[in-house]
């Protein structure tokens, strides 16, 4: 059915899974909020640039990794 | 929302009644270029699986994206500050959620015709069990969904027109709107009339965006404030803070992907690149949506200190007025917002009504109670049940019972109890079908135990403890089982499988 599909990539997950335990700043000094850019504390920085690499992460996915095979394709095609 | 808008009155009635006519045109318009639309059930439900890459990013947009979101999110950022960040984050997690069954559901569905959520899981296990029960734990959500949307939708009408006519009238007018351009076009007008929601709604964000940062500073004399007066909300949250926030990551990572009226989205795509494109452009959309309206809240903690939590649900209320009174300008800008906010409820009543339909007519009705009726008869029974349902939610919205309102309230915790069928059952082939129709019936009956009473064990959501009993019982009865298991067939055992 699939060339590639996201579900099978393993590297794929591994990264969501990074991103997704780094997406919570449980690493970081609880109460600190020093410095602060732009009226943003810097940890909430840290959690904007995650959750950007999140969605890049998907778009890439979504491009690369998502891949149906053209004899599904034909066979759907044919049924429709 | 009751806080009265210094806008409200019959402007704010001439806005509803053009946001409303500009819904109803969309809806006739797309009745007269597809007057098929009512012939079948995937013309009907589905959009004839033809939506094209810009109105199916509008409709998921519109689907995920409430009036809500800028009535109940605004306040929450007030209450919690930069831990509502948590909002972004879990935004862009449901577009994962979708990665974990949307490529291969997709396929599957045009390979199989499938037109409701319940037709996989009927195709997949062949178990009226698993078929009735998942259907009803769906209906059940959008049920609680729609309702909920009814109740804000009142809330936000009652603002607007400012006790000039009755509230209940201009919410019967919105319903009567939404029920027409349903009927007349299906997931098409509900499709398109989404696009013209979505965009209003994005605007309305904008607009009090800007009007705030004008007149109350921008986020650095809010984060001055905080820094003085308020730090647990600038700060690294606390462990029960961190919990809360990974336990909501993963409830809505899996809950609001699992959406039936979110699933029916996949199946209406017109191909694979067209949702491929969507999906890409919705895992952008939290930093325009939710992200914008987190620094409204957070800049309401300047502009409105101290404010208890019963208080600061009327945060938007409370800006939009001090907004409003500066220039003519920003006051009808405002009266755009709210009327913005209700067509959004408005857009995700219909999307939720559609499927709940969709589902007592093809799952229930064609399925089990007339399975020799015509696909014309079945949308009709769709139709039909749809108006009952609205009304008798109404009745509840309008006149909330005093007791057991937490039946009302379950929502996430049971429709992501059918997310180990759907999931595991598309990539396992041994999954033991009386396994997923327990771990079902009993991670719906531990997460409802647990609102009921109000238990909450390490801070984490009552949905993600049943979701938890419900895979363990999935996967742990599989193992012991596996040597019982049948394939359902050949066609099921193609299906699934890695």
């Amino acid at each position: 059915m699939f060339k590639k599909e996201p579900i099978k990539n393993g590297k794929l997950w591994i990264i969501f899974g990074i991103l997704f335990v780094l997406s919570v700043p449980w690493y970081l000094p609880t109460g600190s909020y020093d410095p602060i850019i732009l009226g943003i504390p810097y940890w909430a920085w840290i959690i904007l640039l995650v959750s950007i690499a999140f969605s890049a992460t998907i778009t890439y996915a979504i491009k690369n990794l998502w891949v149906t095979d053209e004899d599904f394709e034909e066979e759907v095609e044919n049924n429709e | 929302m009751s806080e009265e808008l210094a806008f409200g009155g019959w402007s704010g009635i001439l806005i509803m009644a053009i946001y409303g006519l500009i819904m109803l045109t969309i809806g006739f318009v797309t009745y007269l270029r597809n007057k098929n639309a009512r012939d079948t059930n995937k013309n009907y439900y589905l959009g004839g699986r033809g939506l094209g890459v810009m109105v199916l990013f509008f409709t998921f947009y519109a689907t995920q994206y409430s009036g809500n979101t800028i009535i109940g999110y605004a306040p929450q950022g007030y209450r919690i500050g930069f831990e509502w960040l948590q909002s972004i984050t879990f935004m862009i997690l449901v577009i994962v959620g979708y990665l974990l069954f949307a490529p291969r559901l997709f396929n599957l569905s045009r390979k199989h015709n499938f037109i409701t959520p319940a037709d996989w899981l009927d195709y997949r296990f062949k178990s009226k069990g698993i078929t009735i029960l998942g259907s009803f734990l769906m209906l059940y959500g959008l049920g609680n969904y729609i309702l909920e949307q009814l109740i804000a939708v009142g809330q936000g009408v009652s603002g607007l027109t400012g006790n000039a006519v009755p509230y209940e009238l201009v919410v019967v007018f919105f319903i009567f709107i939404m029920l027409t351009y349903s009927w007349l076009g299906g997931m098409k007008s509900v499709a398109y009339t989404d696009t013209m929601q979505g965009i209003a709604l994005l605007f309305g964000v904008f607009v009090l965006l800007i009007g705030s940062v004008l007149y109350f500073g921008g986020l650095p004399s809010s984060t001055d404030y905080m820094i003085a007066f308020d730090s647990d909300k600038i700060g690294v949250p606390s462990t029960d803070g961190l919990i809360g926030w990974f336990s909501m990551l993963t409830l809505v990572c899996i809950g609001a992907a699992i959406y039936p009226h979110a699933i029916q989205r996949v199946f209406s795509a017109k191909n694979e690149q067209t949702l491929k494109n969507s999906l890409i452009g919705m895992s952008w959309m939290p930093f325009v949506t939710t992200g914008v309206v987190l620094l409204i809240g957070i800049i309401g903690i300047n502009a409105f200190p101290g404010l208890d939590t019963m208080e600061s649900e009327q945060l938007v209320g409370m800006m939009a007025n001090v907004v409003a009174s500066e220039n003519a300008l920003f006051y009808w800008a405002m009266i755009l917002l709210f009327g913005g906010i209700i067509a959004a409820i408005i857009s995700t009543a219909d999307s939720a009504l559609l499927t709940f339909s969709s589902i007592t007519s093809r799952d229930i009705y064609g399925r089990y109670i007339n399975k020799d009726a015509e696909e014309k008869k079945q949308i009709k029974v769709g139709k039909i049940t749809g108006v009952v349902a609205v009304f008798l939610l109404l009745l509840i919205a309008w006149n909330p019972p005093g007791t057991l309102f937490e039946i009302f309230v379950l929502k996430f915790e049971v429709l992501i109890q059918v997310a180990p069928a759907f999931i595991l059952g598309l990539y396992w082939k041994g999954l033991h079908t009386p396994s997923v129709f327990t771990g079902m019936l009993l991670g719906t009956i531990t997460a409802a135990t647990m609102v009921f009473t109000d238990f909450v064990p390490l801070g984490i959501a009552a949905g993600l403890w049943g979701l938890l009993i419900n895979t363990l019982i999935c996967v742990f009865g599989s193992i012991i089982f596996k040597k019982s298991v049948k394939y359902e067939g050949e066609e099921t055992k193609e299906a699934v499988g890695f």
